[in-house]
């Protein structure tokens, strides 16, 4: 009796175990990489030495331009995330320095998670079911501490040229730009549309037609409303314009490596249909291996290209290639 | 003023439009001229033409609940504006203040706007008669949202089909989870309100149930729109029914939860099951919310709340709409798909967007 007890005790833990692992089969649920059966990468691809040195012709001032905001306590977070870093300063103690030169150290503690402040969407951030890019059955690639597919260690360079397209400005030219009232500076309204027609809108806007290996980056004016952190945290949050999904077909189409935006999302919230979650984040990372960036800076940069009439930029992002991350904080620059 | 109107464009306040009325007059025919020519050209080039509909909602004063749910007017309001997004259409909002004089100025704003269509959300049958006289002497095709307007297609809760959906949940829980014991049933929440037609909710509620428990008795206790009575009324049953099993149907979520409380409160909760109706904000919501009815919270004894959708008119709503501008047929009914949500899917049909 006892050794029928134990097998059923068996038989259930592997009965659930295969609840637990049933997997997709995600040939019908996601395209397969361009790039071939093992890719991890995604649209980095695309970054070649032809495409870095064709967007090093964008440096013509030697003017950088900040695109990402500074991680600080009290900026907007998505959802529960949090980021919180600890100060280690215990050598500035008396008697806590080093040697005759009487060195002395501080050094950080970041507890934070990936996803916060400015920061890139990775290959391994989202998935239809189990399955991510490049049809990979993700649940068998998780353990507790990371992802053994798709991790951001797969990347290549962003060095590639950099596109701004200005919605507030393709929206003020069509007449048709509805503000929010927390936004101090004009800004499309949460839940704004923005069409392939208006993306098209803004490269004709700086004459610019977009080539493959591009990074394109959307200013919608939301951004705004981080920069007044904490006040506008809950309307920053509260949903946001962004493109649609006939835009990030378009874009698709034009074969970009990544999509950023000043906002949480990139893309528009609510969504244009009510029962899709974030359906553009499945167009772009899941089915095409784009990048998706979120909450860049582009107030500077949309300045400039206002300034200027170039709409242009050599696009320097720093990801740290963290092993197993699905995504990170990064640093970006325009520069010109 | 003659009524609220409020265009996505901007425009508020009618009759005044946008641009203003004066001088605007020889233009006219020029403005004809320049609309036939645009619509041919339209029509030649295969641009869809934009149309303005205008929406008169039933109310959106703060705090007044619509069709015995927990939604508001504004609710319903901003889904046609969210919807609207998809579409060639410019809304024209109008609030008619549950007021029958407001309603009929609302539909003669929008005659002299020369709306290309009106929705109209209104209680009273002789108010819609009249509006619907009106409007079609003006050749203004209507919707009605509903309550019926004589000659238009009619877009509805169905009350009878939502609690039957809600009695056959609580009915197959009872039946499964309960067989063999002592089982009760009880239909809670404001019982006798006619205007919401929660009459025909109930009686569905006890069609469904009856569909799996055809013998359960049904208690019906009517807290004439009072939830806070649901503590005495629904507290004072339980006494009086120690050792018996209870399903609760509550005709809104605001009712379920405090019946939930209320088992709670008199240690009977797992005596109990619940399924509430019209799936609002104060039963679901985000990741972070962690409401009544989430995925992280399947052993609650809310089974669930079957969907009433008024967050989502406008998505309905307006296909309807436009297949009537463009002479499409349109069913005269057409009633809301309403569905149990539960623990399992209602993240599938409410998505967060607060995701972790």
């Amino acid at each position: 009796m006892r050794f029928k007890g134990l097998l059923a005790a068996v038989l259930l833990v592997f009965a659930s175990a295969s609840v637990a692992l049933a997997q997709s089969d995600c040939t019908k649920i996601v395209p397969p990489s361009p790039w071939g059966p093992n890719d991890e990468t995604g649209a980095t691809n695309r970054v070649t030495p032809a495409v870095t040195k064709a967007a090093a012709a964008e440096i013509q001032e030697g003017k950088v331009v900040p695109m990402s905001w500074i991680l600080k306590d009290g900026i907007p977070l998505f959802g529960t995330r949090f980021t919180k870093t600890i100060l280690t300063a215990t050598s500035l103690a008396a008697g806590g320095a080093f040697g005759e030169n009487e060195l002395t150290y501080m050094e950080d503690t970041w507890l934070s998670q990936s996803h916060v402040g400015t920061h890139l969407d990775g290959m391994g951030h989202i998935g239809r079911k189990d399955c991510y890019f490049n049809q990979i059955a993700m649940g068998k690639y998780i353990n507790q501490n990371y992802i053994t597919k798709l991790g951001l260690e797969h990347l290549k360079s962003f060095a590639t040229r950099g596109v701004l397209v200005d919605a507030v400005r393709v929206f003020q030219a069509a007449g048709k730009l509805k503000s929010n009232p927390a936004c101090r500076k004009p800004c499309l309204d949460k839940g704004t549309v923005i069409t392939a027609a208006d993306i098209q809108a803004g490269l004709k806007m700086y004459n610019v037609t977009l080539r493959e290996g591009d990074i394109v980056v959307v200013h919608t004016g939301w951004g705004d409303l981080f920069d007044q952190f904490p006040a506008q945290n809950a309307t920053f949050n509260s949903g946001e314009p962004g493109i649609g999904k006939d835009a990030a077909k378009w874009l698709i189409s034009q074969k970009v490596v990544a999509v950023g935006a000043d906002q949480w999302a990139v893309e528009v919230i609510p969504g244009e249909d009510p029962k899709e979650a974030f359906i553009v984040h499945n167009l772009l990372i899941t089915d095409n291996g784009i990048h998706i960036l979120e909450n860049v800076r582009t107030d500077l940069i949309a300045e400039e290209a206002a300034r200027t009439h170039r709409g242009t930029f050599f696009f320097n992002m720093t990801v740290p290639r963290a092993y197993g991350l699905t995504g990170n904080f990064v640093g970006i620059d325009g520069i010109r | 003023m003659t009524g609220s109107a409020e265009s996505l464009t901007g425009c508020t306040e009618p009759p005044a439009p946008c641009a203003g009325r004066r001088g605007v007059a020889f233009l006219i025919p020029v403005a004809i001229v320049v609309a036939l020519v645009a619509g041919l050209a339209g029509e030649a080039t295969g641009v869809e033409r934009r149309f303005t509909i205008a929406f008169a909602n039933l109310t959106e004063e703060p705090g007044v609940l619509l069709e015995g749910t927990g939604f508001t007017g504004r609710e319903v309001r901003e889904s046609f504006a969210l919807a609207a997004r998809a579409y060639p259409v410019d809304l024209v909002f109008y609030d008619n203040h549950n007021d029958a004089h407001r309603a009929l100025a609302n539909a003669e704003d929008a005659i002299a706007r020369k709306v290309d269509l009106y929705i109209q959300y209104f209680r009273d049958s002789a108010v819609n008669a009249e509006i619907a006289r009106k409007l079609r002497g003006a050749d203004i095709p209507v919707l009605a949202v509903n309550y019926p307007v004589p000659g238009a297609p009619l877009y509805t809760a169905d009350n009878s089909a939502a609690g039957r959906v809600g009695g056959e949940a609580l009915g197959r829980f009872g039946s499964g989870a309960w067989k063999g014991q002592p089982v009760v049933a009880v239909l809670i929440g404001p019982l006798g309100a006619q205007a919401d037609r929660i009459p025909e909710r109930a009686q569905g509620v006890v069609e469904g149930l009856k569909s799996h428990l055809p013998t359960a008795t049904v208690t019906r206790i009517d807290t004439r729109g009072d939830p806070a009575q649901v503590a005495t009324l629904l507290g004072r049953f339980l006494a009086a029914n120690p050792g018996r099993k209870i399903l609760v149907a509550a005709m809104d979520d605001t009712t379920a939860l405090a019946a939930k409380s209320v088992l709670e409160a008199s240690g009977r909760l797992a005596d109990g099951a619940i399924v509430s109706h019209g799936v609002d904000r104060s039963i679901h919501g985000g990741m972070s919310d962690h409401k009544e009815i989430d995925p992280s919270n399947r052993g609650s004894i809310v089974i669930g709340s079957v969907a009433f959708y008024l967050d989502r008119y406008g998505y309905d709503v307006l296909p309807l709409a436009l297949q009537l501008l463009r002479g499409e047929p349109v069913p005269p009914r057409t009633a809301t798909h309403h569905k149990l949500i539960t623990a399992a899917n209602v993240f599938i049909e409410y998505p967060p967007y607060d995701m972790q």
